[in-house]
């Protein structure tokens, strides 16, 4: 079976082979260009005669190359699954091993066809999970990190992404010739609207770099160039793009119609200085999770006061949202609080290995309809009387201080509504005494004279005895990220304590 | 330095090194602030027995006993009048 994806594509190539599909480290990818190269990683993944109802595993970081390649398998009907190359070669291995992957292709340039498809054999004693439950079906297979061992594999129907692919261009308007900035790198789910969205509906990727990735001035240049359009991203490329305007004299980027945050909270000073940075663009944070895809929908009001918590918003046409009480397990109506547990048109049916599904997906028979497959989030959220929703805390990130369960993440809000406040990560470091105490590390801005103590005084109104850190360390460079820019709070904790840090 | 001054100094350098002493309230409330847990309370306590030489007894120490730096000098005093 082959997809309405990498159909899209051909007859955009057809239609228009000149216009430009990709855009690469300075160079421009057409659609016809795009389309030979994908033919001829076709030609060669063909040449390994390989059995057509095995997956392959993909291992490639972000390059025209990888994405003809993936093409290749799309348009053959070929299951694939793509993990995050950064993970070590045994751990590979495993995930390709747990795929039945036939073989483990490797994208590279080539001077005659613009792509060559190396293979390797998968050696590893991970036990074979496939074929899942509609196998016939899946396309994509993306990973997630688990808190321990593999990551989880989630297989992707195409239904699915053929209906988050729509879904996306008609809520973002990307159609022919719009220029999509493709921050994340090429595993992640976020790839399905930079990436897959852009290509299905004729528009143009504007493909970042993941080496590149930190230096906002080169991300700034991406965008000022090529007037891009779209740009989704974790809220730290929005204070890299904040820092570059304040150096360049307020630089801007007007051709921004839509800016989309994602993957943590953006803080209430990056918010505020979006209208400047983006002057046309309108604002949405936007919540999913690579088992559903894209679940809830806020758009922010910039005229308004910022908030000082973003909501997540409301659920997207076609999603079915639950809050439901980790205690008695009911459905919370109305106003209250509960974990978030969401049935999407984009979802997997669950993950490849099927004793990982037990706890994270489970059967609700909802508004009298018969029972239906839901996704536990592990996210805690707050429904309001509008029916919005706010993060509360993930479900793992509760720790016990003193005998009381204490949300870092509620912490975290609070000493971010301080306006001196930049980004701060609280952890909880293991203690004899009280089971866990909080640490805070605590990025100011740097002109400010923010203080422990100014601090703690700030926090009194807004948290508990038991919510309030033990130590707080503050500091003016900024926090460490993960190699996905999200706050990276393993090495966050105390001095010399780093190791130790949990939750 | 009077005691005033000589407490607060010892809750700065312990509890809080970034902090300027003028800073400190006398009247700033330590437990809810989250400067001194019960952890930290005994480490005034301590401080309490080798700098003025009285003793504490530590069964009659409530939280709310020591919970400002006011409440400590007053405790200090106290102690220093009966001796």
């Amino acid at each position: 079976m082959s997809s309405s994806l990498a159909d899209h594509l051909i007859e955009h190539a057809r239609e228009r082979p000149t216009a430009p599909a990709l855009v690469w480290q300075g160079d421009v990818i057409s659609y016809g260009d795009l389309l030979e190269m994908a033919q001829a990683a076709d030609a060669d993944v063909m040449r390994l005669g390989l059995a057509d109802d095995r997956p392959v595993g993909i291992r490639a970081k972000k390059s025209p190359q990888a994405v003809a390649l993936i093409l290749a398998c799309l348009k053959a009907g070929r299951p694939f699954v793509l993990p995050s190359v950064e993970l070590a070669p045994e751990t590979l291995d495993a995930l390709f091993a747990q795929a039945a992957a036939s073989r483990v292709l490797i994208p590279e340039d080539d001077p005659v066809h613009g792509v060559k498809v190396e293979a390797t054999e998968v050696q590893s004693d991970e036990a074979p999970e496939w074929p899942p439950p509609g196998a016939d079906e899946v396309s994509f297979m993306l990973t997630t990190s688990g808190s321990t061992g593999l990551p989880k594999i989630v297989p992707l129907p195409l239904s699915a992404i053929d209906a988050f692919t729509d879904w996306a261009a008609g809520k973002f308007e990307i159609g022919v010739g719009t220029p999509v900035l493709n921050y994340a790198p090429l595993n992640f789910d976020l790839c399905l609207l930079d990436i897959w969205t852009t290509l299905k509906h004729g528009g143009c990727v504007v493909m970042v770099d993941q080496d590149r990735g930190t230096n906002g001035g080169y991300v700034a240049d991406l965008l000022t160039d090529h007037a891009v359009a779209v740009v989704q991203a974790v809220p730290m490329l929005y204070r890299l793009l904040i820092d570059v305007a304040k150096e360049e004299d307020g630089r801007d980027f007007p051709d921004v119609r839509y800016a989309l945050t994602t993957g943590d909270k953006m803080p209430a000073s990056t918010v505020a200085a979006i209208p400047d940075l983006f002057p046309n663009a309108r604002l949405f944070n936007v919540y999913g999770c690579t088992e559903t895809n894209d679940s809830l929908v806020h758009e922010v009001d910039l005229s308004a006061e910022v908030p000082a918590q973003l909501p997540v918003g409301q659920p997207i046409d076609g999603v079915s949202a639950l809050l439901v009480d980790p205690e008695s397990g009911g459905f919370v109506e109305g106003e209250g609080t509960g974990e978030f547990v969401v049935r999407t048109p984009f979802q997997t049916r669950g993950y490849l290995k099927a004793s990982l599904n037990e706890g994270r997906f489970a059967d609700y028979a909802v508004n009298g309809q018969g029972e239906a497959r839901y996704y536990r989030s592990g996210d805690i959220m707050r429904r309001h009387p509008d029916g919005t929703l706010t993060i509360e805390g993930r479900s793992d990130f509760y720790v016990k201080v003193r005998g009381v369960r204490v949300s870092t993440q509620v912490v975290e809000q609070a000493i971010q509504e301080h306006p001196d406040v930049i980004e701060c990560a609280v952890v909880a470091v293991p203690d004899e005494m009280a089971g866990s105490r909080l640490h805070a590390l605590v990025r100011k801005e740097p002109e400010s004279s923010l203080n422990s103590l100014s601090l703690r005084q700030h926090c009194t109104s807004r948290l508990a005895r038991t919510e309030m850190p033990s130590s707080i360390e503050i500091v003016t460079e900024p926090l460490p990220k993960t190699s996905t820019g999200k706050i990276d709070r393993k090495r966050c904790g105390p001095r010399g304590e780093r190791s130790r840090v949990h939750g | 330095m009077d005691d005033m001054t000589k407490i607060k100094q010892f809750i700065v350098d312990e509890f809080m090194p970034d902090v300027p002493v003028e800073e400190l309230d006398a009247d700033f409330d330590l437990l809810t602030g989250g400067v001194v847990d019960s952890l930290g309370l005994l480490k005034v306590v301590a401080w309490l027995e080798s700098e003025y030489d009285i003793g504490v007894d530590e069964s009659q120490l409530g939280p709310e006993s020591f919970r400002t730096v006011r409440a400590i000098h007053d405790y200090v005093e106290q102690e220093k009048a009966t001796a």
